[in-house]
């Protein structure tokens, strides 16, 4: 950030040093007094890639941070996706003796616990850590009922069917979907806007998608396509 | 129309039109060997009845060949005890001493290099494709028991189809002649380009709508195709795809259907040895040669899922076993405002979290990871080492218990 903002302050004094001194221009740029420092040297490099090895090194079985003086296996794996294969303990079937072998840790725990090692460096990030699901921003809305109600009769149905054919501008799916209480894709179930309006509304996306450019039109194109293949498990 | 046929009907008239006058003589004497008695015709010069053009001065025979050996369609089966290819496959396959070289050499001519079917492999290999099917879906039943039935079918295909079988094969070693005859050597894999020939290796019916499955594309159902097609879920070819195939053979040249026609050729040798296999030595030995050759190649199920809308079927999954409602988080992410931002999305069932995946958007990541989500729970296994109902066919197994089966499919499709 801050190379980039003195780079057009430098450059014209460079330009002025080298043209007014008469000795080797190298010299003159080295004892400039320049905000944008390069690392030149190999002494600061080799000081800026002197990265202390992970805490996992050291947590021996005293948690201490001197390395380990016996043999011992150190399993760090690097960080990777979670297996498909691996069945989360809620899909085990009742039967299955991993649920039952797991059941005392489920019971004070959950999946999503991550487990730190106890040692007095990360003592502090598990008081932040995140120690349940809800702590986790949610994407979209949060289902805040179990089961759906179930409250519509059939006299609403045919109401919500009377209203969507008399006016379907007006009662859009939203629009009776928020009267009625319940989803966009139950009112769709229920009921089908009259033809002349599904053409209205055919005829104005046409129109939409006949403004677009071919960059909008190929980007558009192109994220169909990359969707068919994450749902091909292609990416 | 019920494609699998039993026996071998009307195949004498048949073979006695499509062969010269010589050979259908010879084809009379013409015998089995692996039958008990084997009468040992010993060569002697050709004589003017069976002399098919070659001049044996110019060109003489690499090996001494039993009389009208030239005229027959495949070698005659005494000739497989001098066939060095024959002998070093029978080794390297560590196959039983009770399994004869002569029907070793009969598993590898093909139904379009010899159409008598007591000469050419299609019993064994029915015998072969039966016990494969059979082993293969029991144990992917019993080791990944919640399994959609069309990847079950992929799966099915993955293992035990044409195209891993004629791998097989093809790893073995088998190498195949150039044209089917009696003078080749009885170790390489004959089979025609000319004509697809009528082995019919396994079940299934055509179906009326066939020609519309294909070219109109009409529903073609995972329930019917359980019912009607093969045991892969895929159509059974018609005669008249047949013609066609075996017309378009002749006019081209190393087309897509010669090579399906090698592909098959190549598979049902494959399963004819294990037919073989099984009439001579038993069952154990037939099954311990499918597990170490068909069973042991690696499959990845996990890649052969497809979905069409993820989180809907989440969703009904999550209703359907009484779980809380799926609901997408955000455990991280990273450059949200840059260029190629990571986002990590956890898609949670109440306290417990069913699947987690990255991608370079939230709804990428969100649907990636409901499908993750789904691919746990349909490859759920109770071990990598499951018990299959044909393990008790053995004298001392032990008492059996039940395998899990799961209630169905959440989407019928």
């Amino acid at each position: 950030m801050e190379a980039i903002a003195t780079r057009p302050v430098l450059l014209p004094c460079c330009r002025r040093a080298v043209t007014a001194s008469s000795g080797p221009s190298r010299l003159v740029l080295n004892t400039l007094p320049s905000g944008a420092r390069q690392k030149s040297s190999a002494a600061r490099t080799r000081r800026a890639l002197r990265i202390p090895p992970h805490p996992s090194f050291f947590a021996g079985p005293d948690g201490g941070t001197a390395r380990p003086t016996t043999d011992e296996i150190i399993f760090n794996p690097p960080s990777s996706e979670p297996s498909v294969y691996h069945t989360p303990f809620k899909f085990l079937p009742k039967t299955d003796p991993r649920r039952r072998a797991n059941l005392t840790s489920e019971l004070l725990a959950s999946s999503t616990t991550i487990q730190y090692p106890s040692s007095s460096s990360s003592s502090s990030s598990t008081a932040t850590a995140p120690k349940s699901p809800e702590d986790f921003p949610a994407l979209g809305r949060v289902p805040t009922q179990d089961k759906p109600p179930h409250h519509l009769t059939k006299a609403d149905i045919e109401e919500m069917r009377r209203l969507r054919a008399e006016d379907p501008v007006t009662n859009s799916v939203q629009t009776l979907a928020r009267r009625f209480g319940c989803s966009k894709l139950f009112v769709l179930m229920c009921c089908q806007a009259p033809p002349e309006h599904r053409a209205r509304v055919q005829a104005e996306l046409e129109a939409t998608q006949a403004r677009w450019g071919p960059r909008r039109r190929a980007a558009r194109e192109e994220r169909a396509r990359r969707f068919a293949m994450l749902f091909n498990g292609e990416l | 129309m019920l494609l699998a046929r039993p026996g071998a009907p009307s195949a004498p008239t048949r073979r006695a039109a499509l062969r010269p006058a010589a050979a259908s003589r010879c084809a009379a004497v013409r015998n089995q060997s692996t039958t008990a008695a084997v009468p040992q015709i010993p060569p002697v010069e050709d004589d003017a009845d069976d002399y098919d053009g070659t001049d044996h001065v110019r060109f003489p025979p690499l090996e001494k060949l039993p009389p009208r050996a030239t005229s027959l369609p495949s070698p005659p089966p005494q000739r497989a005890l001098e066939s060095a290819k024959l002998a070093a496959l029978h080794a390297r396959l560590s196959l039983p001493e009770k399994l004869p070289l002569q029907t070793l050499a009969r598993a590898l001519v093909d139904s379009s290099a010899d159409e008598n079917p007591q000469f050419n492999n299609t019993n064994l290999a029915f015998v072969g494709q039966a016990l494969i099917n059979y082993q293969v879906s029991e144990w992917l039943m019993c080791r990944y028991p919640r399994l959609p039935m069309n990847v079950l079918f992929a799966a099915m295909k993955g293992y035990a189809g044409q195209q891993s079988l004629h791998q097989v094969a093809r790893s073995w070693g088998i190498e195949h002649a150039a044209a089917p005859g009696g003078e080749v050597d009885p170790g390489l894999l004959q089979f025609s380009l000319h004509k697809p020939g009528d082995a019919i290796v396994g079940f299934g019916y055509t179906r009326a709508e066939h020609e519309n499955v294909l070219k109109r594309n009409w529903r073609h159902g995972i329930a019917s195709r359980v019912v009607f097609d093969d045991d892969f879920g895929e159509l059974v070819h018609t005669d008249e795809e047949l013609a066609q195939m075996s017309r378009r053979a002749d006019t081209e040249y190393g087309n897509k259907l010669t090579r399906a026609l090698a592909e098959r050729a190549y598979a049902n040798c494959a399963r004819a040895v294990v037919g073989a296999l099984y009439a001579h030595a038993g069952r154990e030995p037939a099954r311990a040669f499918v597990r170490a050759h068909v069973l042991s190649r690696t499959l990845d199920v996990a890649r052969l899922f497809g979905f069409k809308n993820p989180t809907r079927e989440l969703r009904m999954l999550c209703a359907r076993e009484d779980f809380e409602p799926p609901v997408a988080r955000l455990l991280s992410e990273t450059g949200r405002a840059s260029r190629t931002p990571v986002f990590v999305v956890g898609i949670f069932s109440g306290r417990d979290k069913l699947g987690e995946a990255a991608g370079p958007s939230l709804e990428h990541a969100r649907t990636k990871a409901a499908m993750n989500a789904l691919k746990a729970w349909y490859l759920y296994s109770p071990g990598e080492h499951v018990r299959v109902p044909s393990d008790m066919l053995a004298e001392d197994a032990r008492p059996w218990e039940p395998a899990y089966i799961d209630i169905g499919e959440i989407i019928g499709r």
